[in-house]
């Protein structure tokens, strides 16, 4: 609308200011949790004004110091009983009742945006996909960066990915959820206290070494095809990629420079682009109402149309 | 040999409707599978389940019994059915030779490209003698776009890279999408890679144009990711589909069947049973 495009236009001076919504993804073990917690922390001992959005409503551990929680608004559990579903279905459910009042949380967000906080960070729900593969997770993501900057950070476990089969085919997930989201990326190992990231970032800037690493695995290397590899480094290319120890904090100083650096690319890049893309889905929008409209249309009436068009 | 489908997608991409679908239409060519489910989390079925992870251990057990939230009780679950090696192998070993059982499986990702879990179930299934295949299943709705098709794409590769099994992925719903929107995923599907490219350049912006190259061509290496387009309302739609993952596990290799095959694909004489 006017508002989400009245912003740029303000100067990149203004621009800056806003706080940059930091949409934290992570599989399982990932420890997506603990680093969202290491960071509030941060935030609260350096008196960096944030916020915390809580997107998982079946969330256990989730910091009681959420600003916004689905939990408060949501019962999965009450949603299960009710629709009679499973928790994958409850889950799913929840976040599409808590999305068609997004608008609202948004509408907090901009508030407080405005009174100088810096970081947003919006915890997802645990099953990575009802987020990534859900109507609802891209209702959320998309009204969210059409109003402010907006980077995902991938949280990967750094541990398990020294296996070369699960780094691929994690970073094949990494590429899938950029390639759904389309917003500035943030790759971040984490659990360097246990194992140092090192042999992620070689792997990453030198293919021959990840090579090697498979073909030690001895059972797979054959699916990893020229096409499948150029894939994986021209996508290493367009992200960043930090390790951090979301138990010891080292690494958040890095973290947070390559947060700083998504938000210039958001500025820079992203949102250029996104204003021309919401402009064009506009027009195809009505392009189809247009279209729905002759196709209720009875076939007489149909008929008359095209004659009067074609007059 | 023994032939099974791991049946796998995100939840809500059509995984149960698939198999009872699958059920149907091989009643209809005398073909027998038997479903199996191993999703922890499931819900009933309206079709006969040859048996059951639940019967062993079930999400809410885990979840109301251990203090589980519902994605960590997933991933208990599957631990506990590999810690049980043997009650799957019981189960499984009911089925003899030339038998072919579906997996309907669970949808989250990390248990194919983030744990071993998954992974060594096939490696299993296969010690057993089992032709494992891979079928992954897409909700049509969710590849709207070449980046969403290119998104789907990637997540597909990524449990097919932690798999390592014969993969056919599949994109499901497409009888219930809209005329416009079926013939542009029909265009992806085999795709024209400069236009992929063009196309998904206009999306994400001139930045990302040497990463949409490289990603389309990867498309057009057939080998790598192909998708099979799965519409209800056609009835040849599952009969292809199902010849596609017979191949991948080399189902039929005695005469009977390829020509029952044959016959299906040549001339279109539906379920005529073979004399």
């Amino acid at each position: 609308g006017a508002d989400a495009t009245s912003a740029p236009e303000a100067g990149p001076s203004s621009a800056p200011e806003k706080p940059i919504v930091l949409i934290m993804i992570g599989m399982a073990g990932s420890g997506k949790t603990t680093l969202m917690q290491r960071l509030n922390a941060h935030f609260h001992l350096t008196k960096t004004p944030s916020y915390v959005i809580n997107l998982d409503p079946a969330a256990v551990h989730a910091p009681a110091t959420a600003n916004i929680d689905i939990r408060d608004t949501v019962d999965y559990k009450a949603v299960m009983k009710q629709y009679n579903l499973g928790p994958n279905g409850g889950i799913l459910t929840s976040l599409n009742l808590f999305a068609t009042r997004f608008d609202q949380v948004l509408g907090f967000v901009e508030k407080r945006a405005s009174e100088g906080i810096k970081y947003i960070l919006m915890d997802t729900p645990g099953q990575i996909e009802i987020f990534t593969w859900s109507a609802s997770g891209a209702i959320i993501t998309e009204s969210l960066a059409s109003t402010l900057p907006v980077a995902i950070v991938y949280v990967v476990d750094t541990v398990r990915s020294a296996n070369p089969t699960t780094f691929m085919s994690n970073m094949m997930y990494a590429c899938s959820v950029m390639y759904k989201t389309q917003l500035p990326f943030i790759c971040v190992f984490n659990k360097i206290d246990v194992v140092s990231h090192k042999f992620a970032t070689e792997w990453m800037q030198d293919y021959d070494a990840f090579c090697a690493a498979l073909d030690n695995e001895k059972s797979y290397s054959a699916c990893l095809t020229r096409s499948m590899s150029l894939v994986l480094d021209e996508f290493y290319k367009n992200i960043r990629t930090v390790g951090v120890s979301a138990v010891s904090g080292e690494g958040i100083s890095d973290f947070l420079a390559a947060v700083d650096d998504a938000r210039k690319e958001y500025w820079e890049v992203y949102r250029p682009h996104l204003e021309r893309k919401m402009a064009e889905r506009e027009k195809e929008r009505a392009e189809e109402q247009m279209a729905k409209l002759s196709e209720d249309m009875p076939e007489s009436e149909k008929r008359k149309g095209k004659t009067k068009a074609k007059k | 040999m023994r032939h099974a489908q791991l049946v796998i997608g995100p939840a809500g991409s059509g995984k149960s409707t698939y198999c009872d679908q699958l059920r149907t239409h091989c009643e209809n060519v005398r073909r027998t599978v038997h479903i199996v489910n191993l999703d922890p989390a499931a819900e009933n079925f309206s079709y006969p389940v040859a048996f059951d992870i639940r019967d062993l251990i079930s999400l809410d057990d885990v979840m109301s019994e251990l203090g589980y939230g519902p994605n960590g009780g997933l991933v208990y679950c599957m631990e506990y059915l590999l810690e049980n090696i043997d009650w799957f192998k019981e189960q499984v070993d009911e089925y003899l030779d030339d038998d072919y059982l579906v997996f309907d499986c669970p949808g989250q990702i990390e248990l194919y490209s983030h744990l071993p879990v998954m992974r060594s179930l096939a490696e299993n299934l296969q010690r057993w003698g089992f032709n494992v295949c891979a079928v992954c299943l897409l909700d049509s709705h969710f590849l709207s776009d070449a980046a969403k098709f290119i998104a789907g794409s990637t997540m597909c590769l990524s449990a097919m890279v932690g798999l390592a099994l014969p993969h056919v992925n599949v994109v499901t719903k497409m009888d219930l999408l809209p005329k416009k929107l079926k013939k542009r995923i029909e265009s992806y599907l085999d795709p024209d890679v400069p236009a992929l490219v063009e196309e998904l350049t206009n999306q994400t912006g001139d930045r990302f144009r040497a990463l949409n190259s490289a990603v389309a061509s990867l498309m057009e290496d057939y080998s790598m990711v192909q998708f099979v387009p799965l519409d209800y309302s056609d009835e040849d739609g599952l009969a292809n589909l199902l010849v596609e993952i017979d191949n991948a596990i080399q189902y039929g290799e005695d005469a009977e069947t390829r020509e029952a095959r044959e016959s299906e694909i040549d001339q279109e004489t539906e379920y005529t049973p073979n004399p």
